[in-house]
């Protein structure tokens, strides 16, 4: 496409949304298939007693959230493992990914099956993974005391959101990423290759 | 008049055997007539296949077949029954990117876990009671991904709004007109009655301005 196929002219489509009018560089089908699901339950919902039952028997579950949390520690804890072997930071990515992956998990199911806490602390483990790009030895430091803190909760069978102690563990943690996040920022300005603009 | 759950069947794909059994649960509860579980994408779409539910829903991460791989079959495969079918995919992701790359794979909706049993309902009345359009191109086949655009994506306004809704002009400009007319009403009711702007008042009161 060359610039003299668009149409820079400002119009206005029938929804009422400005658009530049540009050609369509592929064409695509709309298809509006028929709602058999409305069809076959009607209107009006649920009643609201059917929700809070619903919400009542999710808060009662009985199923032990401990043989999942050890599953997936333990996977955390190979991954933890694999990265402290992958000196060479070849397969960072799938390093990181290896533990990300329990992690999730722990963070999904914690809150489902009474662990609100380790839904918490796993969250955080989550979005330092998603933003570090080497799991160096700093990095390893780190996701070794998340580790060790779920685990504390887990075996501790610290339901709830722990109170103070969970506040803290959580305070502690978030300081403890900021402290690296600092580091690295501080080496990342001292590195030759550095560019403030970047 | 409430839903007729019992006519619907709903097919639950998901590895972890507790949430399985939870998620089956909720849906008992709710009403479904037919609930059917299995345990990973591969099994869920042979089950798929077999049962042909009215809607699926799957966690993502599973193997040997996570639910991203299931829906892409689901959407795509020749042998699939119906390519329509309402999709609620559950994770532990929350983050944007995770939340586009199921959207690209052709999920209807994204649960993230952990739910309660309203966010669970939520997404089913949302598949229910707003449908998307479908999209074929050469490279996309699933819902159009295009929240609050697009030619069927006319303004909505209704109690199934979704955030994304917000992503449309002519919402926004709705609520806008709304904000200008409750900020006014608001002036005359304090103008009437010389409350200041941290005095509570009955909210009768200004039903009764609605009706003048």
């Amino acid at each position: 496409m060359t610039q003299d196929d668009i149409d820079f002219t400002d119009k206005e489509d029938d929804d009422g949304i400005t658009r530049y009018s540009q050609k369509r560089l592929r064409k695509a089908e709309f298809i509006t298939p028929p709602n058999k699901l409305k069809k076959k339950v009607g209107s009006g919902g649920i009643a609201d007693e059917i929700l809070n039952k619903a919400q009542v028997l999710l808060e009662n579950t009985e199923h032990d959230f401990l043989p999942l949390a050890e599953r997936y520690l333990n996977l955390i804890m190979q991954g933890i493992e694999t990265a402290r072997k992958n000196k060479d930071h070849k397969d960072n990515e799938a390093v990181i990914a290896g533990i990300i992956y329990p992690a999730m998990q722990l963070k999904a199911n914690g809150g489902m099956l009474h662990y609100p806490l380790v839904t918490q602390v796993a969250e955080r483990l989550i979005h330092f993974l998603e933003v570090i790009e080497t799991p160096d030895d700093d990095v390893i430091e780190i996701i070794t005391a998340f580790h060790t803190s779920i685990r504390a909760v887990v075996m501790g069978r610290v339901a709830g959101d722990g109170g103070k102690y969970g506040d803290e563990l959580k305070e502690a943690l978030n300081d403890a990423c900021l402290r690296y996040f600092n580091k690295d920022r501080k080496k990342r300005e001292e590195s030759p290759d550095y560019d403030e603009n970047f | 008049m409430s839903y007729k759950f019992y006519n619907i069947s709903v097919l639950v794909v998901e590895d972890n055997e507790p949430m399985l059994e939870i998620t089956k649960s909720l849906l008992a509860t709710f009403g479904i007539g037919h609930i059917y579980g299995e345990k990973n994408g591969k099994d869920g779409f042979e089950a798929f296949k077999m049962i042909n539910p009215d809607i699926v829903i799957a966690d993502w991460m599973m193997k040997p077949m996570d639910g991203i791989s299931l829906t892409r079959l689901i959407r795509n495969d020749p042998s699939s029954p119906n390519k329509f079918i309402p999709i609620i995919l559950m994770n532990g992701f929350s983050e944007k990117r995770r939340v586009i790359q199921a959207r690209d794979a052709g999920v209807t909706e994204f649960l993230v876990k952990p739910f309660n049993a309203r966010e669970l309902y939520k997404r089913i009345v949302q598949v229910i009671e707003r449908p998307r359009q479908f999209v074929r191109a050469p490279d996309f086949f699933g819902p159009d991904r295009r929240r609050g655009r697009g030619p069927t994506a006319a303004p909505y306004d209704g109690q199934f709004r979704r955030e994304s809704d917000l992503a449309n002009p002519q919402i926004i400009k709705l609520i806008k007109e709304r904000e200008k007319i409750a900020h006014e009403k608001l002036a005359k009711i304090r103008a009437e009655t010389g409350l200041g702007k941290g005095d509570k008042f009955d909210l009768a009161f200004q039903d009764t301005t609605d009706e003048e």
